[in-house]
C-alpha cells in the first residue's frame, strides 16, 4: 500500500487524472504478462517427419521430440482427430505447420518455444501461423520517474497490457508489429518491435492533451465534452517566464488580445480583450479567482494552477450580466494527497529599455535645427542666436558644467535588476490537502525613480470532514509597494524627452543645475533627476481574497455547495512635494522645480504631503445544488442550480497638509498649514439566480443549456433585472462507427452555441440625475460649499446585451500529433451603452449614458498545432490566428465623435476620422491653385484633400481611415526538447491597427523639445522634394497646418514580437536525488528580445488610443533561474 | 460529529443569509456623496450651495484673464494656450480648443444660473435674501452671456434648466435678442443687489457690478448715451474710487480694494491660478514693442513728439504705468535687474497680475491666489469718457474723468489740454484705455469694436530690438468673430457657422 501511494504521489496531476480514467478502460485490454525469453525461429528449425493417419496429439509430440518446440492445445478438440498424414523431408518447421494448417484448418500461434493450436474459424484469413514475441521494458517520464498504468497495445488488435507500479511491462505480440505506449497526459509513442525483446520508453508529457479537464463556470468538465468556446492558458508554456503580472499570462491564448503597454514595475498589467471590443464602455473581461471576482493582476502568477477563458455565450452565460466581454476563470494551486513537497523557484536578471526614440542629441545641432524649423515656420528671429551657438560650441570643450553635452536617456535609463522567489509547500493526507506558498518579487525600474516589490501569500486547503462533507478555503494576499516619481511616471517621461543635451545635471559643487540656454516653449527645466529622486510618491497596495467553501453530498447524487468570498483591497498613496531648487549654471540664480504632473493639480504643487486612501470590500456568497447522474452509462445528466448575492463597496479618503519645515519629514502631522480633506464612498449590489443542465448520450451527442437572472443596483428599478440564457450542442464524430476505422482521426468534434450575455459596467447612479457637491467658491476668506448638476443622466438605461453565436471544430489527427481548433463567431452587442455628447448649450453637461445602438464583432479563430519526436528529439509548434471584424451596425442614425475618432454605422468603433493628406506643396503656385488651407500655408507643407470640394480645407473634409482595434492577432510558439534540454520561443503579433503620433518627440520641437533624426533626413526641402515628411517646422508654428489632425500622422502599429525565449535544462535525477531533490531545472529566459514593426521610434505595443507616445517604456528582460522540488 | 454540527449550522446560516440578501430591496441603493435632484433645492443651504456653484464657473472662465491681449498688438504668446497663437496669426481653426473652451464654460455658467433661477422660488427661506440671490444669479447669467456674444455674436439664448430634449437642437438667436436679455438681467440685478456686502460675502455681485457690466455692454453696443448714463450711475454710487498706487492696485495684499468692482475670488490652497508661473516663468503673455512704444512720456507727449525721449534710454521718463505694468531689460523686477533671459520671448515681461514686487526677490511659488479683477473703477471712468465723447462730444465731464485717472498719485501724468476735437479726444481715450487696462483682457474687444484690428493686427510684430518676430494676418471678413466651435455644430447641426469659416 505504501508503495502504491508513493507511486501515485510521484506522478502529479496528469497521472492522477490518467489513472482514474485508465482504470475505467483497463478491462478492455487483454493483458498477458509472460516471462521474456529469446524466441526461437520456426524458419530455422528443420526436421523430417513421416506420419500417416495419426492424431494431432501424436503429430505434436512427434514434432516436440525432434525440436525445442512444445504445443499447447485443447485436448477435447484434438484427441478425437484421426487421419493426419504428414510427410516432410528436412523441411522447416514453419512450412510443415503451414501445410498442416492449410489441410486441416488449424491456426498456430508461437509464443517463444510454445505453439498454441486451435481450429480456424470460418472465413478466418491467413496467416495460419502467428509468431508472437515477448517484449518487456520500463516506461518512464522525462524525469526518469516510472509511470504506472501506461497502456501498451498493438493498434487494431485487442492485445495490450499496462505497466505496473514500477513502470514495468511485458507483453507478447505478433512479430513485426508496432507497440503503442499511451497514457493520459503524455504524448503517445509508437515503437516498431522489430526483433527486440526489451523496449524501454520515455514518455513526454503532453501539454494539450485532449482528455484534460477544464474549469468551467461553477465546475469542471472534460475538455472533449466541452461544447462552448473555452481556451485554457498553457501554464507549462509560461513556466519560468519572468511574468511580473498575471494579466501577462493570457498572451498566446487563442482569441485573446493582450496588449502590454509599458513595463513600469508594479503597474504593468496588460490590457486584455477577448474577441475584440464589444462595447463602447469598459471592455475588460470578468475575472474570477476561485469563483470570486478579483483582479487578475493581483494574483501571484506562480500561485495559479489553471486559467480558463470563456469566450462564447454558452460558456459565459452562467455569469450573466458581467460576462459580455468574456470571463476568465483562475484556479489557484492546491495540494496533493499524501506527498509533502517543497518547491522553490527563483530567478534573477536584468531589464533594459526596449524602445526610445532616436532623437537629435548634439546640443549645437539641436539648436541649429530648431532655428531652422522656426524660420521654416515663418519666424524671423530665432531662439538661439548664432552668438549663443558659437559660444556653446566653444564652451563644450572647456567647461562641461556650463556647456554640458548630456545624453539624458543614458542618465535616466539603466539596466535594472529584477528578482523573484517563490516557495511552495504542499501536501496532504487522505482527508486533507493543503498548499502554502510565499512569494517575493523585487523589481527596480529601468527609469530612475521607479520600482516595486511584492510580497504574496497563498493558502489553499481542503478537508474531507466526513464522508459527505468537505470544507475548504483559498486565501490569496498581496502586499505591493510601488515607488514612483512625485509628479508621476508620465510627467517624468515627458521631462526626459524634453531635456536636451544642454540641460545640465549638477553644478561643480554638486547642487542641481539649471541651464542658461533659455528656450521658448520649454522655459522651465523640469530637472529629470530631481523629479525622479526627490520627494516621495509611494503607493502600498494590499489585496486579500478570502474564500471559504463547504460541499455536502446529499442523497440521490445531489451536491450542495456554499461559497463565501471576501475581496478586500486597501491602497494608500503618500505624495510629498519637496522644495527643490536648481541653480543656473552661469548666474547661480535659483529656480524652484515644479512638480506638477499627472496626479497633481496646480494647487498641489506647494511643498506638502497628500495622502490618498482607497479601499474596496466586495463580498460574494453563492449556493449551488449540483445533480449529476449516469443512466446505464449511456445518458449522462449534469445539472446545477444556484443563487448568489454580491455587494461592492468602496471608500476613498484624501488629506493634505502644507507648511513643512524641510524636505525630510513626510507625515501629515509634520505640516502646519492649509490642511484639507475629502472623502467619497459608494455601494452597489448584484443578485443572481443561475442554472445549467447538461446532457450527453454516450459522450457522443452533447447538449447544454445555461441561464442567469441578474438584478443590478446600477439601473433603475424597472430596468434592473435581466435574463441571460445560452444553449450549446456538440457532436463527437470520432465516436461514430463510421469514423472508428479511420486510423488518422483521433478526435473530431463539432460544436455550436448560442446565448445572450450582459454588460452592466457603467458608473454608479447613471440613471439618477444628481447634484454634485464640491463646486465650491471662496467669498473673501470664506469657502462656501457649492453644488451643481454636472452631468445629464437617463433613467431608462438598461443592460447592454451581447448575443454570441459560435460554431467550432476541435480535431486531432494522427494520434493527436496534429491538433486543429476552428471557431467562427458572431458577437452582436445591442442596446450598447455609451456616454452621449450633448451640445454645450445644454448647460455644458456631460452627456448621459444611453443605450444607443448595435455593434457586431464577427470573426474566426484558427489554431493549429503539431508535435512529434524523432527519437529523443521532441518538437512542437503551436500557432493561432484570430481575425475580428468590428462594425457599428446601428446608432439610430447618429454619429458619435470623439476627438480624432468616430463611431458611425458601417465602420469599426473609434475609427480615425481625419483630414486626408494627399502630398506636399511644392511651390506657392500650387498653393494658390489649391483649396484654401490657412493663410500661413507654405511650400513644403502638407496638402490636404478637399473632400467636399467647397474650396476650403475644413473639418468637413474628414474621411474615415484606419482603426484602433487590431483586425488580426496571431501568435505562435515553438518548443524543442532533447533529453533534459528544452527550448521554448513564443511570438505574438497584431496586424491592421493604427495609432496617431502626437506630442513630445512624435511632433518636432513640441513646445521647444525633442526632434527625431528622421526630420534631418526625410523632411521636405527645396532640394529634397520627394521627401516623406513635410518641411521641418516647430510644432507651434504649423499647429494648424502640418500638425492639424490628419491621416498623415497615423502610424501602422502592426508588429510581430518575440515575447519569450527560454532555454532550460532538467538536471538528471541521478545527480540530484542524493540531496533529496526530485526535480531540478535551470534555465535562461529572455523577454521581448525581438520586435518587427514599421514603428521605429516608439514601441508599437502601446496604449493604441492614448494621446501621447511617452508612456513608461517597455523592457527587454534577461533572467536566469532555477526550479527545485524536494 | 459535534464539530460537524457546528459546520452544518454555519452552512445553514449561509443559506439563510443568501436568501435574505437576495431580496429586491437591497438593490435600492442611494448615493452617499451626492444629492439627487429630487432631494435637493429644499433648504436655504441648498439655495446657497446652488448659487455658489454658479460663481464657481468664474474660476475657469477667468483662469487667464489676460489671454486675449496676446491677440492684440499688446502682447505675444508663445502658443501655451491652445489656440490663441493661431488666432493671433489669423490661422485659427474651428477646432481650436481655446476658442471652444470659452463657449463651453459660458454655457456651464448659464446652465447653472438657469437651474438656480428655476428652483430658488420653491425654497422656503428669507425672502429678502432670496431676492438678492436672484439678483446675483442674474448678474452672473448676464456676465456669461456677455462673454458669448462678445466673441461669437449670435448664440442660442436659453433661460431654462438645461434639458437635453428641449435645448439640444436650438439654433443661434440674433445677438440683439441676447443683448436685450442681458440688459434685462442686469437691470433686474442692479435693482435688487446691495451696493456693498459684509466681509463674509466679499466677491459677490453688487449693484455696482451689475451697472458696470451694463455700461460695458452698452459701450460695446455703441449705445453711447445709455452707456454714459449707466457709467455715470456707477460713478454716482460713490462706492468706488481709484486706488492710489497703480502698481499695488493689483497686488495680493490689496485685493478687493476700493477700486475693484468685480473680481474672481481665489483662495489658496484650494483655489489658485498659475498667473505667476505663466507670466514670469513662461514669459506669457510677452508684451510687444508696439505697446511699450505707445506709453507716453511724462510730459504727456508721445515718444515721437517729446524732447524727453532718448533712444539710447527708451524706457526713461515714460508714463509711470510702463514700469508699473511691464518689466523692461535693465530695470528691476522681482528683486533683480531684468535680463534678456528673464523676458526671452520679446524682451519685455508682464508685471501686472503677478504677486512679485520690484525690490524683493521671490523664488516663484508654483501658484497664487491673486484675484483677477474683471471690472474696476478705472474702466468705468474710461467707459464714461468714451461714451460721453461719442454721445455729446468732449464736454468737461469727459476731461474730468480722464484727468481723474491721470492724476492717480502713482501715475501723475499731466492733465489733458483743453480744446481737443471729438476725434482727437477719441484717439486720446483709446490710447488711455489701452495703457490703463493693458493685459486686463479688454483690448482685444476694443480693437474689434473700433474695427481697428484689421489694421493693427495685420502685419509684423516686433521684439524690444525692433526685430520682426513674425507676421500676423487679420481677415476683416472673418476674424471679428470667433468661429462657432466645430464640435458644437457637429453635435447640433442647427447651429450655423460665422462667416468666413466655411
Amino acid at each position: 500500500m505504501k508503495k502504491t501511494l508513493d507511486a501515485l504521489c510521484m506522478i502529479g496531476k496528469y497521472y492522477l487524472y490518467g489513472v482514474a480514467l485508465q482504470l475505467l478502460f483497463l478491462n478492455l485490454i487483454y493483458a498477458a504478462p509472460i516471462n521474456a525469453q529469446g524466441s526461437l525461429d520456426m524458419k530455422e528449425v528443420y526436421l523430417s517427419i513421416n506420419l500417416k493417419k495419426a492424431s494431432f496429439p501424436e503429430v505434436f509430440s512427434e514434432i516436440k521430440s525432434k525440436t525445442d518446440f512444445s504445443f499447447i492445445y485443447d485436448k477435447k478438440v484434438f484427441e478425437k482427430s484421426r487421419g493426419v498424414s504428414i510427410k516432410a523431408d528436412d523441411q522447416s518447421l514453419e512450412s510443415i505447420l503451414v501445410d498442416l494448417a492449410t489441410a486441416h484448418g488449424l491456426r498456430f500461434k508461437q509464443v517463444d518455444d510454445k505453439l498454441s493450436v486451435r481450429l480456424a474459424k470460418a472465413k478466418e484469413p491467413s496467416p495460419a501461423i502467428i509468431v508472437d514475441v515477448t517484449v518487456s521494458g520500463t516506461v518512464v517520464d522525462n524525469k526518469g520517474q516510472p509511470i504506472p498504468g501506461v497502456t501498451v497495445s498493438v493498434p487494431g488488435t485487442s492485445i495490450g497490457t499496462a505497466t505496473d507500479l514500477d513502470g514495468k511491462y511485458s507483453i507478447s505480440v505478433p512479430e513485426g508489429t508496432t507497440l503503442v505506449f499511451s497514457f493520459i497526459g503524455f504524448e503517445s509513442q509508437k515503437k516498431a518491435v522489430g526483433d527486440r525483446s526489451i523496449i524501454n520508453i520515455t514518455l513526454a508529457e503532453d501539454m494539450s492533451s485532449l482528455d484534460e479537464v477544464v474549469v468551467i463556470g461553477f465546475g469542471t468538465q472534460k475538455r472533449v465534452n466541452v461544447t462552448g468556446a473555452i481556451s485554457t492558458v498553457d501554464m507549462d508554456q509560461l513556466e519560468n517566464a519572468p511574468v511580473t503580472n498575471s494579466s501577462q499570462l493570457l498572451q498566446g491564448v487563442q482569441g485573446v488580445y493582450v496588449n502590454q503597454a509599458g513595463g513600469q514595475p508594479g503597474r504593468d498589467g496588460a490590457t486584455i480583450r477577448i474577441r475584440g471590443q464589444g462595447t463602447l464602455n469598459n471592455n475588460d473581461a470578468l475575472v474570477l479567482v476561485n469563483g470570486i471576482e478579483f483582479p487578475l493582476s493581483e494574483v501571484n502568477p506562480n500561485d495559479i494552477e489553471s486559467i480558463s477563458v470563456l469566450k462564447d455565450a454558452a460558456s459565459a452565460a452562467i455569469y450573466g450580466s458581467r460576462a459580455a466581454n468574456g470571463v476568465i476563470l483562475v484556479t489557484t494551486k492546491s495540494g496533493n494527497k499524501d506527498k509533502f513537497q517543497v518547491r522553490y523557484n527563483v530567478y534573477a536578471g536584468l531589464q533594459e529599455v526596449n524602445y526610445l526614440p532616436d532623437v537629435i542629441k548634439d546640443p549645437v545641432h539641436f539648436m541649429e535645427l530648431r532655428n531652422q524649423a522656426m524660420i521654416n515656420g515663418g519666424r524671423l528671429i530665432v531662439d538661439y542666436p548664432q552668438s549663443m551657438i558659437d559660444e556653446y560650441r566653444e564652451g563644450m570643450n572647456v567647461d562641461p558644467y556650463t556647456y554640458p553635452n548630456n545624453d539624458w536617456f543614458d542618465i535616466m535609463f539603466s539596466a535594472s535588476p529584477i528578482q523573484e522567489h517563490n516557495l511552495q509547500f504542499s501536501g496532504g493526507s487522505e482527508n486533507l490537502t493543503y498548499s502554502l506558498s510565499l512569494g517575493y518579487l523585487d523589481q527596480k525600474g529601468v527609469m530612475m525613480g521607479s520600482g516595486s516589490n511584492r510580497y504574496s501569500l497563498a493558502f489553499n486547503s481542503t478537508a474531507q470532514v466526513s464522508k459527505r462533507l468537505k470544507i475548504g478555503t483559498n486565501i490569496n494576499a498581496i502586499y505591493r509597494n510601488i515607488d514612483e516619481p512625485v509628479a508621476g511616471v508620465q510627467n517624468l517621461m515627458g521631462s526626459i524627452l524634453k531635456a536636451q543635451a544642454f540641460h545640465p545635471t549638477y553644478l561643480e559643487d554638486g547642487r542641481y543645475a539649471n541651464t542658461f540656454v533659455r528656450s521658448t516653449g520649454h522655459n522651465i527645466f523640469r530637472h529629470p533627476i530631481v523629479l525622479a529622486t526627490e520627494g516621495e510618491n509611494q503607493t502600498t497596495q494590499q489585496r486579500y481574497l478570502i474564500n471559504l467553501f463547504a460541499e455536502y453530498e446529499l442523497p440521490f447524487d445531489i451536491t450542495y455547495k456554499v461559497n463565501v468570498g471576501i475581496n478586500k483591497s486597501d491602497d494608500l498613496n503618500t505624495t510629498f512635494v519637496p522644495d527643490i531648487f536648481i541653480y543656473q549654471n552661469k548666474t547661480g540664480a535659483a529656480t524652484r522645480v515644479p512638480f506638477n504632473g499627472d496626479a497633481m493639480s496646480v494647487s498641489q504643487q506647494n511643498r506638502g504631503t497628500r495622502k490618498t486612501y482607497g479601499g474596496n470590500i466586495n463580498t460574494t456568497i453563492f449556493n449551488t445544488l449540483n445533480w449529476s447522474h449516469d443512466f446505464n452509462k449511456t445518458h449522462h445528466i449534469n445539472s446545477l442550480l444556484g443563487i448568489s448575492s454580491e455587494s461592492f463597496s468602496n471608500n476613498s479618503f484624501w488629506g493634505q497638509n502644507e507648511g513643512y519645515l524641510g524636505n525630510d519629514l513626510y507625515e501629515l502631522n509634520a505640516g502646519s498649514s492649509n490642511p484639507a480633506v475629502t472623502s467619497t464612498s459608494a455601494k452597489s449590489r448584484l443578485n443572481s439566480y443561475f442554472g445549467r443542465i447538461g446532457y450527453n448520450f454516450k459522450e457522443k451527442y452533447l447538449f447544454e443549456a445555461n441561464f442567469r437572472y441578474d438584478g443590478s443596483s446600477r439601473f433603475a428599478k424597472d430596468e434592473r433585472w435581466g435574463l441571460f440564457p445560452s444553449f450549446s450542442a456538440g457532436w463527437r464524430l470520432d465516436r461514430e462507427n463510421f469514423l472508428a476505422n479511420v486510423p488518422w482521426i483521433s478526435d473530431l468534434k463539432l460544436r455550436a452555441s448560442w446565448g445572450k450575455l450582459g454588460n452592466e459596467r457603467i458608473g454608479l447612479f447613471r440613471y439618477l440625475n444628481l447634484i454634485n457637491l464640491g463646486q465650491d467658491y471662496a467669498f473673501g476668506t470664506n469657502i462656501s460649499a457649492g453644488a451643481a448638476v454636472t452631468s445629464y443622466n437617463d433613467p431608462n438605461i438598461t443592460w447592454e446585451t451581447t448575443t454570441i453565436s459560435n460554431v467550432g471544430i476541435d480535431a486531432g489527427f494522427f494520434e493527436n500529433r496534429v491538433g486543429l481548433e476552428i471557431d467562427v463567431f458572431k458577437k452582436r452587442t445591442t442596446d450598447i451603452l455609451r456616454a452621449v455628447n450633448l451640445p454645450s448649450q445644454v448647460g455644458n453637461l456631460n452627456g448621459p449614458i444611453r443605450n444607443i445602438g448595435t455593434v457586431d464583432n464577427t470573426g474566426f479563430e484558427l489554431g493549429l498545432n503539431y508535435r512529434n519526436n524523432i527519437n529523443d528529439f521532441k518538437y512542437q509548434i503551436n500557432g493561432s490566428v484570430t481575425r475580428i471584424f468590428n462594425e457599428v451596425i446601428d446608432l439610430r442614425g447618429q454619429t458619435i465623435y470623439n476627438g480624432r475618432n468616430i463611431i458611425t454605422e458601417g465602420y469599426p468603433i473609434d475609427s480615425y476620422n481625419l483630414i486626408h493628406a494627399i502630398g506636399i506643396f511644392q511651390n506657392q503656385e500650387e498653393i494658390d491653385n489649391s483649396p484654401f488651407q490657412t493663410a500661413d500655408t507654405k511650400p513644403g507643407y502638407l496638402k490636404y484633400q478637399d473632400t467636399n470640394e467647397d474650396g476650403f480645407i475644413t473639418e468637413d473634409d474628414r474621411i474615415i481611415s484606419g482603426g484602433v482595434i487590431p483586425e488580426y492577432t496571431y501568435q505562435f510558439s515553438l518548443n524543442l526538447g532533447y533529453k533534459g534540454l528544452e527550448l521554448n520561443a513564443f511570438f505574438q503579433g497584431v496586424a491592421n491597427i493604427d495609432t496617431y503620433a502626437s506630442l513630445i518627440a512624435a511632433q518636432p520641437f513640441w513646445f521647444g523639445t525633442a526632434v527625431t533624426k528622421e526630420w534631418t533626413t526625410d523632411a521636405w526641402t527645396p532640394e529634397n522634394r520627394d521627401a516623406r515628411l513635410p518641411i521641418l517646422t516647430t510644432f507651434e508654428s504649423s499647429v494648424n497646418e502640418n500638425f492639424r489632425p490628419s491621416d498623415f500622422w497615423l502610424e501602422d502599429a502592426s508588429y510581430l514580437r518575440m515575447k519569450n525565449l527560454q532555454i532550460g535544462y532538467n538536471i538528471p535525477v541521478i545527480f540530484s536525488s542524493k540531496y533529496g531533490i526530485s526535480n531540478l531545472k535551470i534555465y535562461l529566459n529572455g523577454q521581448n528580445l525581438l520586435t518587427f514593426s514599421r514603428m521605429k521610434d516608439f514601441d508599437p505595443e502601446k496604449n493604441i488610443s492614448g494621446m501621447n507616445f511617452y508612456e513608461y517604456p517597455t523592457v527587454k528582460m534577461y533572467t536566469a533561474g532555477l526550479n527545485v522540488t524536494f | 460529529m459535534k464539530k460537524n454540527s457546528i459546520i452544518y449550522k454555519v452552512i445553514l446560516s449561509c443559506i439563510i443569509w443568501t436568501i435574505v440578501a437576495c431580496n429586491e430591496d437591497v438593490l435600492e441603493i442611494n448615493p452617499t456623496d451626492q444629492y439627487s435632484i429630487e432631494t435637493f433645492w429644499v433648504t436655504e443651504e441648498h439655495a446657497n450651495a446652488g448659487l455658489t456653484g454658479c460663481y464657481q464657473v468664474l474660476r475657469s472662465m477667468f483662469g487667464s484673464l489676460y489671454e486675449t491681449d496676446m491677440v492684440t498688438p499688446n502682447a505675444w504668446g508663445y502658443n501655451e494656450n491652445g489656440g490663441l497663437g493661431p488666432l493671433a496669426r489669423g490661422v485659427q481653426l474651428t477646432t481650436d480648443p481655446a476658442l471652444a473652451g470659452r463657449w463651453n464654460v459660458s454655457y456651464s455658467g448659464i446652465g447653472r444660473t438657469n437651474t438656480f433661477l428655476d428652483n430658488i422660488n420653491g425654497i422656503n427661506m428669507d425672502e429678502n435674501l432670496k431676492i438678492s440671490m436672484i439678483g446675483e444669479a442674474k448678474f452672473l447669467r448676464a456676465l456669461y452671456y456677455f462673454q458669448l456674444v462678445n466673441y461669437f455674436g449670435d448664440v442660442p439664448l436659453i433661460l431654462e434648466t438645461p434639458d437635453a430634449g428641449l435645448h439640444s437642437d436650438l439654433p443661434r438667436d440674433p445677438k440683439a435678442l441676447v443683448v436685450t436679455q442681458i440688459l434685462k438681467d442686469l437691470e433686474e440685478a442692479s435693482n435688487v443687489l446691495p451696493v456693498t456686502y459684509g466681509d463674509k460675502d466679499t466677491g459677490r455681485a453688487t449693484k455696482g457690478a451689475a451697472l458696470s457690466l451694463k455700461a460695458r455692454l452698452l459701450l460695446y453696443d455703441e449705445d453711447w448715451s445709455a452707456a454714459a448714463a449707466t457709467a455715470k450711475e456707477v460713478i454716482d454710487l460713490n462706492a468706488y474710487s481709484l486706488f492710489p498706487n497703480y502698481r499695488e492696485l493689483f497686488m495680493l495684499e490689496n485685493e478687493n480694494n476700493e477700486e475693484v468692482v468685480f473680481n474672481v475670488e481665489f483662495l489658496a490652497p484650494r483655489f489658485t491660478n498659475n498667473y505667476d508661473q505663466s507670466i514670469y516663468i513662461l514669459n506669457t503673455p510677452a508684451p510687444l514693442k508696439d505697446l511699450v512704444d505707445s506709453y507716453l512720456m511724462t510730459d504727456g507727449l508721445s515718444t515721437q513728439e517729446s524732447p524727453l525721449f532718448d533712444p539710447s534710454m527708451p524706457y526713461e521718463n515714460r508714463d509711470p504705468r510702463l514700469h508699473q505694468s511691464i518689466a523692461c531689460i535693465g530695470y528691476p523686477f522681482n528683486g533683480k535687474t531684468t535680463e534678456l533671459s528673464d523676458v526671452v520671448n520679446t524682451g519685455f515681461g508682464m508685471k501686472k497680475f503677478t504677486s512679485f514686487s520690484d525690490d524683493i526677490s521671490n523664488i516663484v511659488p508654483p501658484n497664487t491666489e491673486l484675484n483677477p479683477i474683471v471690472i474696476r473703477y478705472a474702466e468705468i471712468l474710461l467707459a464714461y469718457a468714451e461714451a460721453q465723447n461719442e454721445a455729446v462730444g468732449p464736454d468737461p465731464s469727459v476731461y474730468e474723468a480722464l484727468n481723474t485717472l491721470r492724476s492717480r498719485p502713482s501715475v501723475n501724468m499731466p492733465e489733458i489740454q483743453n480744446g481737443l476735437s471729438k476725434e482727437e479726444m477719441r484717439e486720446l481715450i483709446r490710447l488711455e484705455r489701452r495703457i490703463e487696462l493693458a493685459f486686463e483682457g479688454l483690448y482685444y474687444s476694443d480693437i474689434r469694436r473700433w474695427q481697428t484690428a484689421e489694421v493693427v493686427n495685420n502685419g509684423p510684430i516686433y521684439n524690444y530690438e525692433g526685430n520682426v518676430i513674425t507676421n500676423r494676418t487679420f481677415n476683416k471678413d472673418r476674424d471679428y468673430l470667433w468661429p462657432v466651435p466645430f464640435v458644437q455644430i457637429q453635435e447640433n447641426p442647427e447651429l450655423t457657422q460665422n462667416p468666413g469659416y466655411n
